[in-house]
């Protein structure tokens, strides 16, 4: 089946298969690297992109539905932040100095979902910024430096 | 992971999709249940007929007597929706339980209560409110299930119906970890037809739960003693079989449910 995505501002046309995953479809053929498969079941949040402004788990997701849609991954961070400057923008540079991550596998889902977790409210309170976590799986950092990078950039 | 081989259908109307219908097929709404299970092959369609296009499923009406809800109305978009609030308080209290944010973008609420999985909380809520699903058929009927019943090859779920509340409402559950792995809920709920109670986790499936509904409405608004609660839920589970698993035992799952069933009580009381 032919489709046409938009990835991170590039259109993107395939023709892909209909078990194709949209996790799958993002790699392959759009080369967005930054999209990460953990557990393929919607668990762990490796693969968090925003789809039309809405978060979703890239690998609950065949990629056949996401023809003629938008969809943002880590590449887009800037844009997810909006972050106009240069280099990294204020939730990654806030990651690197809190040592928020270790072996990064984790990290691009955590910085997306952060962004809109942000976007949508942004005096969260600390019990929110748990809850938010509780649906990503950080095996390295035990979540502490995590916590103290998104506290950090609040306002 | 890669699901089998299957077809895929994109209709844009009702009448599109059940033309489509036959053995085989599966309907896919949000899809958080489905493709999980498609990528383990736990289920093998030879096609799936993708809703999401399809106009008109996506909204909540209220109606005199019922909150009517499409196939396509999301979890977080019931959760947040001042009409569901208003009318169906024990529905927003217990969707804030139900998987994670970004899951519930996308999870739909009737594909939820189709699905009727092992550890999901509104099938208890649509016991105990005896919500009914729509159910359209392919040479044109229309009928109401409750959620549980098996769904006809030809026909699919156009709606849910959840008879309107107001009032006071509670609903706890006891899970592994938050917003993962529910053992056992209870949702009790005080409308205009009464008080009503539902279970999930102890039997197979959600539980209405009559002799609970009127054990409480003697005491209402105090609540009953746990072990009278206990007394009382192991009536309304004569004759059905417990559930038992790795995850808990049947006499856990049977003493939890009246706590939970409790602990729902004293929070409906507190919103009284």
């Amino acid at each position: 089946m032919d489709i046409a995505v938009q990835v991170d501002g590039r259109q993107v046309e395939a023709s892909v298969r209909p078990r194709m995953v949209l996790s799958d479809f993002l790699r392959c053929h759009s080369g967005a690297l930054g999209v990460h498969i953990g557990c393929g079941q919607g668990v762990c949040g490796a693969c968090t992109v925003v789809m039309d402004g809405v978060p979703v788990r890239a690998c609950t997701i065949l990629a056949v539905q996401a023809d003629q849609a938008t969809v943002q991954t880590v590449a887009s961070q800037a844009l997810l932040e909006g972050f106009t400057g240069e280099g990294l923008t204020p939730l990654q540079a806030a990651f690197r100095e809190h040592h928020a991550l270790q072996c990064g596998f984790c990290t691009p889902g955590l910085l997306v979902a952060t962004s809109v977790f942000l976007r949508d409210n942004q005096s969260p309170t600390h019990e929110e910024i748990l809850a938010h976590l509780n649906h990503h799986l950080c095996r390295c950092t035990g979540y502490a430096n995590i916590i103290a990078a998104i506290t950090s950039v609040l306002p | 992971m890669t699901p089998a081989a299957f077809q895929y259908a994109r209709p844009q109307t009702v009448a599109e999709a059940l033309a489509l219908l036959r053995p085989g097929a599966q309907i896919l709404a949000g899809g958080q249940t489905l493709v999980p299970l498609l990528v383990k092959r736990a289920v093998r369609p030879d096609l799936v007929i993708d809703l999401n296009r399809v106009v008109g499923l996506s909204d909540i009406e209220v109606t005199s007597s019922h909150v009517k809800m499409g196939a396509l109305v999301r979890l977080e978009q019931a959760r947040l929706s001042p009409a569901v609030g208003a009318e169906l308080a024990v529905l927003t209290a217990a969707l804030v339980h139900v998987a994670n944010p970004v899951i519930r973008q996308r999870g739909t609420v009737v594909g939820n209560l189709v699905a009727n999985t092992q550890g999901a909380e509104l099938p208890a809520i649509a016991a105990a409110l005896g919500a009914e699903l729509l159910i359209s058929f392919q040479d044109g009927r229309t009928s109401r299930q409750h959620v549980g019943e098996r769904i006809p090859a030809d026909a699919m779920a156009t709606h849910v119906l959840w008879p309107r509340q107001g009032g006071a409402c509670g609903f706890k559950e006891v899970s592994r970890r938050d917003e993962h792995g529910v053992v056992v809920c209870a949702a009790v709920s005080h409308g205009p037809g009464g008080l009503s109670v539902g279970v999930w986790g102890v039997c197979a499936s959600g539980l209405a739960c009559p002799q609970l509904a009127l054990l409480l409405t003697s005491s209402f608004p105090g609540v009953p003693e746990l072990s009278d609660l206990a007394a009382t839920l192991a009536r309304d589970v004569a004759g059905r079989e417990l559930h038992d698993d790795g995850h808990a035992s049947a006499t856990y799952r049977l003493a939890m449910g009246a706590e939970m069933v409790r602990q729902a009580a004293f929070a409906m009381a507190g919103c009284r």
